[in-house]
């Protein structure tokens, strides 16, 4: 009588519970192999007996300036180690701008504007609302105040006021979460892409907040939206050569200068998607930061595609045929983007994936190698293993979309990316904070939790970061969300009809 | 001065438009009663004078469109657009899409300003759109803030007929005020009452009596504009007490304010129009009292009429105009509301204007705005868009808000040769400035 087949969720189990051993046991390889050694070396001792072992000690000859030099060598052996080691780099806490309700801009309105705007034809205004409609924003995304103006008075003043009005409402918030005095911050880095004056903006930071003398200030301009992961990295170094310091990260984008007034379709995106945002981020290497820290930063891998024409052009400011300067986006952004992340986890991978995983894309490599003409597709390593949470910049619906299906993710691992570019648009470098900010605030984060941050930029460039949560974060969360966190998560239609 | 001149004196101005604060929702409508559609043609245009002082000097455009937004998620509606049923009936859906601000400036000084002409000072001040020619993109409601030469400011606030009558349009822009001073809304703000799209009765057209007190125009389309008026100039003339009280102890006691004053410029409008097109029939407007802290959007009006049988109003005593005018309205207020059809929202009335009409602006709290504590020093009120035969409207406490039972106001809404000739009528019969 054949044997009945296993029911499928028992057969399911069984495979569930061989893989968990076989993860288990590459990942602990080493001690697998070190326990033998050790369990023969044990058994060979006890069978020669104490007297033995001290006899054999003794022929050896081993003075004692030989014990003692070799304890010495030790010491310094250890030492030179554990100097060498990086210092770690908490995170103590995360402050984003929280928009005020007056800038608020509802897609009725960008409408309207966009209609009442002279320089606008009607293919311009009819293309924005197009994308607005399948652009994955919702109703409370702000723009400052000099663009509610028929047309925009982007005037310089209206940009530090903007500036000032973002960056030191996240830090107001950052310094009341941490209770930091502005005199203990060692290190200023802000990155801000499009809007650089002088004095820069480190400089506004400094003067506002009256920052020491000795302060080591950076302002990263120009680097896009994936600056904000390259301001952790110059701080991570900075912290790696300054023990027991403080530093202050910010990262903005201020929108009110880059209002591109043209008809060149390829440039109108910027205006449709771009929204007002700002995070201040404190990190540190003080070891007592420990304790309070939310995160522990463990890598960050920068990945700069520009050595290609084709992804150096991919995001590039310019002037139009009328001599309006915008942003032109072309039209291999996607494909551009597949490319550097996979770049990017080419280099991230073996840091972070479990063994088996690595493994397993060894051999499929080599498979392909092998057999280059069977066409078997590159296994992508399965990054769910890897992470628990991922913080995907929030460009636009079709990075994210890219992203989900390239990284095989499900749809809860991208929920925190859709609902911050619902809620605060595409805030640029800030929008993996909000992010994060939306992981804690609806009580997702777990000590051990990790988590990665991609971020794309012009150049072309891709970013990761990987983080590490240190502690419970309670619920609820003083944020930008914790006024809205309630109605959240939405579902997102394709299409918003507008009309 | 010319009336370009003053136009021209306001100059640099910047467009800007400010949303409530909270989402109102996916599909939030306002239905708009019938009452709302009679009345759609017909704008309500006030300006604001405020002096200068320091409070108005420290204030600037951030700080005066701060409050706003929590002002209009109080007022949702006015910052939605109209739209259409499939039938075609009007409505407004409330898309948040919100008010428009105009910020201008003014080369003259407050005190300069003050001596122009009425009918050509308030205009330049205020935004004078009307709803169209595209609907879906006309705002309903428009506020301009005008700096003068001395510090100064002249805020000017336009107001569609279609959200409601000038009552709730005044209650409105005053609780901006009111958030302006930094107190909290009051809790008795009652919220819109859900206008839960009710059966209508179908009605048949022709209804059984045409109301006296309306005019049906050419269908308006998209452009809700009175097609073919003539321009019409606006005129203020203040009744003191005394001569009010004269008025009406010598002819009669009982006779109420309003009723006296409607009379006497009924009686002096006949005579200037004699052998014209004289006013036989006139329309009274009375506001239903309503709750002042109501954010009720609604017209609230009882429309009558007054005829005189066979006599010129002319050639009556004013007494017997008053009485007439006190005892023998016809209310009209239900014929009106069933003239519209009740699908289509069609056809398209004047109210103001299609006889000489008479309002009483009883219960508009134009002293309601002050700028944190401060008053203004006049108010200029207005309805725009007034059919032919013209408009008083009458003001119990005077339009001018600067304290002092200076006694009430009539703001007249004539074409110009008339305002004229009818000063000339009161100084020369009664003895009025």
């Amino acid at each position: 009588m054949p044997a009945e087949p296993l029911p499928q969720f028992l057969s399911s189990i069984k495979l569930k519970y061989v893989k968990l051993g076989y993860q288990y046991l590459a990942s602990h390889m080493l001690t697998f192999l070190l326990i033998p050694v050790m369990v023969a070396a044990f058994l060979e001792a006890a069978k020669i007996g104490p007297d033995e072992l001290v006899s054999l000690w003794r022929s050896l000859g081993i003075n004692a300036i030989h014990a003692l030099c070799t304890v010495l060598l030790l010491v310094v052996v250890a030492t030179a180690y554990f100097m060498s080691r990086p210092r770690p780099v908490y995170l103590v806490d995360y402050a984003c701008f929280q928009p005020a309700r007056n800038c608020r801009v509802p897609f009725a309105t960008f409408f309207e504007h966009a209609r009442l705007m002279p320089f606008f034809d009607e293919k311009s205004v009819r293309f924005q609302v197009r994308i607005l409609e399948r652009s994955g924003l919702g109703e409370e995304t702000c723009l400052p105040p000099a663009n509610h103006y028929i047309p925009p008075c982007p005037s310089m003043e209206a940009s530090r006021a903007e500036a000032q009005l973002v960056i030191f409402s996240a830090i107001d918030d950052l310094i009341a979460k941490t209770g930091l005095k502005p005199k203990d911050i060692d290190i200023l880095v802000v990155n801000c892409s499009l809007f650089s004056p002088t004095p820069s903006l480190s400089a506004m930071i400094v003067n506002k907040y009256k920052l020491r003398s000795n302060i080591m200030s950076f302002n990263l301009s120009g680097m896009g939206c994936s600056a904000g992961l390259i301001s952790v990295d110059l701080a991570r170094d900075l912290l790696q050569a300054h023990p027991n310091s403080y530093a202050l990260v910010v990262s903005t984008e201020i929108i009110t200068p880059n209002y591109y007034a043209g008809n060149e379709r390829s440039m109108l995106l910027p205006n449709c998607l771009f929204r007002m945002g700002a995070a201040a981020v404190l990190l540190s290497n003080r070891r007592r930061e420990r304790a309070r820290a939310k995160y522990r930063l463990l890598h960050v891998v920068r990945t700069h595609k520009g050595a290609d024409d084709r992804a150096y052009r991919c995001v590039y400011e310019e002037e139009d045929v009328d001599g309006n300067s915008g942003i032109r986006l072309s039209k291999d952004l996607m494909a551009i983007a597949g490319e550097a992340l996979r770049s990017n986890i080419t280099t991230v991978g073996p840091l972070v994936l479990p063994v088996t995983e690595q493994l397993r894309f060894l051999a499929s490599l080599v498979a392909r190698r092998l057999l280059r003409s069977r066409g078997w597709k590159p296994y992508i390593p399965d990054f769910k293993r890897a992470f628990e949470h991922f913080c995907i910049h929030a460009g636009g619906r079709a990075v994210i979309d890219e992203l989900q299906l390239n990284l095989r993710l499900s749809a809860a691992h991208v929920e925190a990316s859709r609902m911050a570019l619902h809620r605060f648009g595409n805030t640029s470098s800030s929008s993996l904070w909000y992010e994060l900010g939306y992981i804690e605030a609806k009580g997702r984060m777990r000590p051990g939790d990790r988590v990665w941050m991609i971020g794309f930029g012009s150049g072309f460039k891709c970013n990761s970061a990987v983080w590490r949560c240190l502690r419970t974060v309670s619920t609820p969360v003083d944020g930008p969300w914790s006024d809205s966190i309630h109605r959240y998560p939405v579902h997102i239609p394709e299409v918003v009809k507008l009309l | 001065m010319g009336v370009n001149s003053d136009a021209a004196a306001v100059y640099g101005h910047k467009l800007s438009t400010v949303v409530p604060g909270s989402v109102s929702g996916e599909t939030v409508v306002h239905e708009l009663a019938d009452m709302d559609l009679v009345m759609k043609l017909h704008y309500v245009r006030t300006v604001y004078y405020f002096q200068q002082s320091e409070t108005v000097d420290g204030l600037t455009i951030v700080d005066l469109k701060k409050p706003m937004f929590r002002w209009l998620t109080s007022y949702y509606p006015v910052t939605g657009r109209i739209r259409r049923t499939e039938a075609g009936r009007p409505l407004v859906k409330c898309n948040d899409c919100g008010v428009r601000i105009v910020e201008a400036n003014c080369c003259r000084t407050l005190e300069e300003w003050l001596q122009v002409p009425h009918s050509a000072r308030w205009r330049p001040l205020v935004p004078d759109k009307v709803l169209g020619p595209d609907l879906r993109f006309s705002p309903m409601v428009y506020v301009q803030f005008t700096k003068f030469q001395c510090g100064g400011m002249a805020i000017g606030y336009s107001w569609s007929h279609v959200l409601g009558d000038p009552v709730a349009g005044t209650n409105c822009i005053n609780l901006w005020g009111q958030l302006l001073a930094g107190n909290p809304p009051p809790k008795s703000l009652l919220p819109h009452s859900a206008r839960t799209p009710t059966a209508r009765p179908a009605r048949q057209p022709p209804v059984s009596a045409t109301p006296l007190s309306v005019k049906q125009v050419e269908p308006a389309g998209d452009l809700w504009l009175i097609a073919d008026a003539c321009k019409m100039a606006t005129d203020s003339i203040t009744i003191t007490e005394s001569r009010l009280k004269h008025l009406q102890s010598e002819k009669l006691n009982s006779v109420p304010a309003f009723e006296m004053i409607s009379a006497l410029f009924w009686h002096c409008l006949a005579s200037v129009r004699r052998g014209g097109r004289e006013p036989r029939v006139v329309t009274i407007c009375r506001h239903k009292p309503r709750a002042k802290k109501c954010a009720e959007l609604s017209n609230e009006q009882m429309i009558s009429t007054v005829s005189t049988s066979h006599a010129s109003p002319a050639d009556l005593d004013l007494a017997e105009l008053a009485l007439l005018v006190s005892k023998q309205k016809v209310d009209e207020t239900t014929l009106v509301e069933e003239s519209i059809d009740g699908d289509g929202g069609k056809p398209d009335f004047v109210v103001y204007g299609a006889n000489l009409t008479f309002v009483d602006m009883e219960g508009v709290d134009l002293s309601g705005l002050d700028i944190k504590g401060e008053k203004p020093v006049q108010v200029d009120s207005v309805i725009d868009g007034v059919g032919d035969e013209g408009a008083v409207l009458v003001f119990p406490q005077g339009a001018d808000a600067g304290g002092g039972s200076k006694g009430p106001a009539a703001v007249l809404i004539l074409p110009e040769d008339q305002i004229l000739k009818l000063r000339e009528v009161l100084k020369r019969e009664f003895d009025m400035a």
